[in-house]
């Protein structure tokens, strides 16, 4: 027997809500989840009228979604926003390409301006040619730091007020747990927040305005809205470490639905004790990003890139920053040490 | 989306193969005979020595625990509980060097009844825990869990701490008891002659329908803690103990860490795993064995003949993924057979963090801001307006039929604007009802549990939703919700009558 | 005996790249003595359909948690899950959740 729409009482209902176990007909929902993401836009004050708004767009479910409800909204309740798609090309032959032509039709389904910034473009190095150099094995920790900085160096360039991302539910609790089984105490504290003040120089404020909906309805909201989004696993393996913890949340879901969003609650109210050392955050002295060292991650893991040491930033050798900075050659020590695959 | 935003790499200890040198690492001559942690191997006589010096090195690091002082230890039959009194037996030994010098007794609670296990059995259970616990020589105290039936509702209320240790020192405590007790021998009090379970079959009737009517495992778990716990605190205080020690290890407590996250209980982490526990006031709650890994007892407890029983649980014989405690064992259990610094990372966690107090103005004499069930300060009155809490009050709400929602939010009109908090408020109708508590929005549903969820924490209000009626809730619990709602409705009157609202 | 039923099944989300990248299939599940349950669907499709890593798709006896089924375009647990039979000419919808974003 079909269950009828818990809101209009009318309709057959066609999800049930994993944060509630409420049982919604399709256009309850397409109305109820949009509704919660501009109530969360709207309660967290995430952006002004007039804001130029960077939508980090990867042609994947979560940004398809977040474009699509960004554009619904801005729209419906004059927000006053201009929004860009931004979209960062890591040169991965076969995965990224496709997605970036997803990104180009959304371009159009949408009538949003769109910005590719590309790791070649910007480092000169692309995806394919650094796993050539790294191998399989540190090659996300390279594609995660210059994706962060690619974003941002886009989004300077068209001069955006706000970048938003298609974090999810799903993505921050993951993040917690990730955090608590690493005794990451600092990222623990600071993963929860849905939006990032503007760090100083070269960094853009970042927000999450789907942090609280869950995956399984953006799926569905993107299903049933036909939306057009690319799903295919990045072709360099993903880190192992966290499909435990996706796998650990993924389970908890089924065990209690809402566990998702009490691990988020969990995550909003911890408070760490006083006394616990955190990392100072200051800038690099090269580039200006942020930075708790000398250099930053990016501008380390390319110097290793451009002297054939992939492994000068995997791991810590902060000691061989100054010299980096000062461009003075490293002892044959020091190569020895570094030149060996990179292996762990 | 692809999740590698921070870097986490060339911090992850895989578990490595051991070299294998294997004389102990601390005497260097003997042979070793166990590896705790990655890379120490000790041989039986060091991991003793060992052993034994963590617990009181614990005791002694803390200085909670004053000299003479009575303590109740929470012996459950398991490895780690059992440890724990051979410990406190071993340290209160005549020969012990660094001897400890508290008063113990033990106490046990039967949980038989919420598992549906019958008299007989839970009688073999407490015939072979009797035994053990009179060859100790201590007293204690052998409870039904039906007993919280007849528990009063001020074990709900915080008592201050008792006066009659007012502001001395630890070390000035110290001086005094070697000066008056010097030779004279800490004798326990005589041991009470129980002979067996004193159950009410009415109460277990009424135990058995409680747990019948919660829909999940997760949920039953969690308030059999809670009532387990209460009567516990009621027992020490109405015994005359002023420190309440349980057996939690680290692998236990690194499970209860990450189960309590994805409980929601975020807030409450530091006081629900820490090494002393003060939520109830005058009874301090330490947890001694929270240095030792599940892999250390259950050595010792083997190489030292050290006695447990086995007492079933909710979950035993239950599958992995049976309830959110469960499933969290077995995950921890997994993940630090491949990463073996898993527990103990976890475990450093909860060293980092610290609870969230109630102001100062509002510690000891306001219990309606702490939780009804957990006794933890509550983390619903929040007041920020963009959070999970709130997300989630805003998703029910419109979920639910439009015809009983307010006017407002029915409509998809409402014009947001962004310029200053108090437009905000007024554009998010549902934001600003939701935000009054919790109340508004289940305005629909019946009007006891609704009210009960104001007085209970983010995480118990899960645990009650899971409940098909709260009523059956034994009264202690159902009389102190209605007095402190009588008191908060009394507020609200006075509170009209008052001009100033720092009243 | 209940009749041979005709089923029209989908991957999508990712699910696909088990079946060979083959996003529809049209199939049709034998004549047997009981109705056609979901649970049996997906002992039938681990046997006739799935290509490689069985362990990504099924978990016990229900999909892999992560993986969301829609019957009929509708969401499986308001349909009764496992338990829910199959009708001639049902579309059954598997979406993997769990990579790409």
């Amino acid at each position: 027997m079909p269950v009828q729409c818990s809101s209009c009482g009318e309709r057959r209902a066609m999800l049930k809500r994993p944060k509630t176990g409420h049982s919604l007909c399709k256009e309850c929902f397409f109305w109820a989840f949009e509704e919660e993401v501009h109530q969360t836009i709207v309660a967290a004050q995430l952006f002004k009228p007039g804001e130029t708004v960077g939508i980090g767009a990867s042609g994947g479910k979560d940004s398809t979604v977040l474009a699509h409800v960004m554009k619904v909204l801005n729209e419906r309740y004059n927000y006053g926003l201009k929004l860009i798609l931004i979209s960062v090309d890591e040169g991965i032959t076969g995965y990224r390409d496709d997605s970036l032509e997803t990104v180009k039709r959304n371009q159009q389904q949408y009538d949003l301006p769109l910005k590719i910034v590309s790791y070649e473009e910007l480092y000169g190095w692309t995806m394919d040619a650094i796993v050539k150099q790294v191998g399989l094995k540190n090659n996300c920790t390279f594609c995660g730091v210059f994706r962060r900085q690619a974003l941002d160096r886009g989004a300077l360039m068209l001069k955006v007020d706000k970048i938003c991302t298609g974090h999810n539910a799903d993505d921050v609790a993951e993040t917690v747990l990730m955090n608590v089984l690493r005794g990451d105490i600092a990222r623990l504290r600071r993963c929860t927040a849905i939006s990032t003040a503007s760090e100083g120089e070269g960094v853009v404020p970042r927000c999450k305005p789907l942090k609280y909906a869950y995956e399984k309805e953006i799926v569905l909201y993107a299903y049933f809205k036909k939306l057009d989004y690319f799903s295919t696993e990045c072709i360099y393996s993903p880190n192992a470490y966290r499909g435990y913890a996706r796998t650990f949340l993924k389970d908890l879901e089924s065990v209690r639905p809402s566990t998702i969003m009490d691990i988020i609650h969990s995550g909003e109210n911890l408070s760490v004790r006083e006394g616990v050392k955190m990392p100072v955050q200051g800038t690099c002295s090269r580039c200006g990003y942020i930075s708790s060292q000398a250099l930053c991650k990016s501008c380390v893991l390319l110097e290793g890139l451009n002297r054939g040491l992939p492994k000068l930033g995997i791991g810590k050798h902060h000691r061989l920053h100054d010299k980096i900075l000062t461009k003075q050659p490293l002892t044959e020590a020091e190569e020895r040490k570094l030149r060996k695959s990179v292996d762990f | 989306m692809c999740q590698v935003d921070e870097d986490y790499n060339g911090q992850l200890d895989r578990d490595e193969v051991l070299s294998f040198s294997k004389k102990c690492v601390k005497c260097k001559e003997a042979t070793a005979v166990l590896v705790i942690r990655a890379g120490d191997m000790f041989c039986s006589g060091c991991f003793k020595e060992y052993f034994v010096h963590k617990f009181r090195a614990m005791l002694g690091k803390n200085r909670i625990i004053f000299p003479g002082e009575r303590v109740l230890l929470a012996v459950s039959g398991g490895p780690s509980s059992c440890s724990m009194l051979n410990q406190v037996q071993e340290g209160l030994s005549q020969n012990a060097h660094k001897k400890l010098r508290f008063i113990p007794g033990i106490v046990y609670i039967d949980e038989g009844g919420a598992l549906g296990l019958s008299v007989e059995e839970r009688q073999r259970t407490v015939d072979e825990l009797q035994s053990m616990f009179k060859a100790t020589g201590f007293p204690y105290h052998i409870l039904p869990l039906e007993e919280v039936f007849d528990l009063p509702s001020s074990v709900l209320e915080e008592s201050s701490p008792s006066s009659e240790q007012p502001d001395i020192t630890y070390k000035a405590a110290v001086d005094h008891f070697i000066q008056t007790n010097r030779n004279c021998y800490l004798s326990p009090e005589k041991q009470a002659d129980l002979t067996g379970l004193n159950i009410q079959e009415s109460h277990t009737h009424s135990l058995q329908q409680i747990f019948g009517s919660i829909k999940t495992l997760t949920a039953k778990e969690d308030l059999l803690q809670t009532l387990r716990q209460h009567l516990l605190v009621h027992t020490a205080r109405s015994k005359g103990y002023s420190k309440l020690m349980l057996g939690d290890n680290c692998t236990r407590l690194a499970v209860k860490l990450l189960a309590s996250i994805s409980l929601g209980r975020g807030a409450q982490l530091a006081i629900d795993t820490g090494f002393s526990d003060l939520r109830y006031g005058d009874i301090i709650t330490v947890r001694p064995m929270r240095d030792y890994s599940a892999k250390e007892v259950s050595f010792y407890n083997h190489m030292y003949n050290v006695p447990s029983v086995f007492i079933p649980t909710l979950d035993t014989k239950t599958t992995d993924k049976a309830s959110v405690l469960r499933l969290t064992e077995s995950f921890v259990t997994k993940l630090q057979a491949h990463f073996p610094s898993t527990v103990s990372t976890i475990y450093r966690t909860s060293e980092k963090l610290q609870t969230i107090q109630p102001s100062p103005s509002s510690s000891t004499a306001h219990n309606w801001d702490k939780c009804l069930l957990c006794m933890c300060a509550l983390d619903t009155n929040v007041v920020e307006k963009a959070s999970a809490f709130q997300a989630t009050l805003i998703s029910e709400l419109l979920s639910q039929r439009r015809a009983s929602r307010p006017v407002d939010t029915a409509s998809p009109t409402l014009r947001p604007e962004f310029q200053g908090p108090e437009s905000t408020a007024a554009g998010g109708v549902g934001c600003e009802r939701a935000a009054c508590g919790g109340g508004c929005c289940s305005s629909v549903k019946a009007p006891e549990s609704t009210e009960l969820k104001s007085l209970l924490c983010y995480s118990c209000q899960l645990t009650i939703k899971d409940m098909s009626s709260a009523d059956l809730l034994p009264q202690y619990i159902l009389s102190e919700a209605q007095r402190r709602k009588r008191r908060s409705q009394m507020r609200e009157e006075i509170r009209e009558f008052l001009l100033d609202e720092d009243y | 005996m209940a009749a041979p039923i005709a089923l029209r099944l989908q991957f999508g989300g990712g699910a696909e790249l088990l079946f060979d990248g083959v996003k529809e299939h049209q199939v049709t599940l034998p004549s047997q003595s009981e109705p056609w349950d979901m649970k049996q669907l997906l002992v039938w499709i681990q046997r006739n359909l799935l290509k490689e890593r069985p362990e990504l798709f099924v978990q016990g006896d229900s999909v892999r948690p992560g993986i969301l089924v829609l019957i009929n375009d509708a969401d499986w647990e308001l349909m009764g899950e496992l338990e829910y039979q199959l009708q001639d000419q049902d579309n059954v919808v598997f979406i993997s959740t769990l990579h790409g974003g």
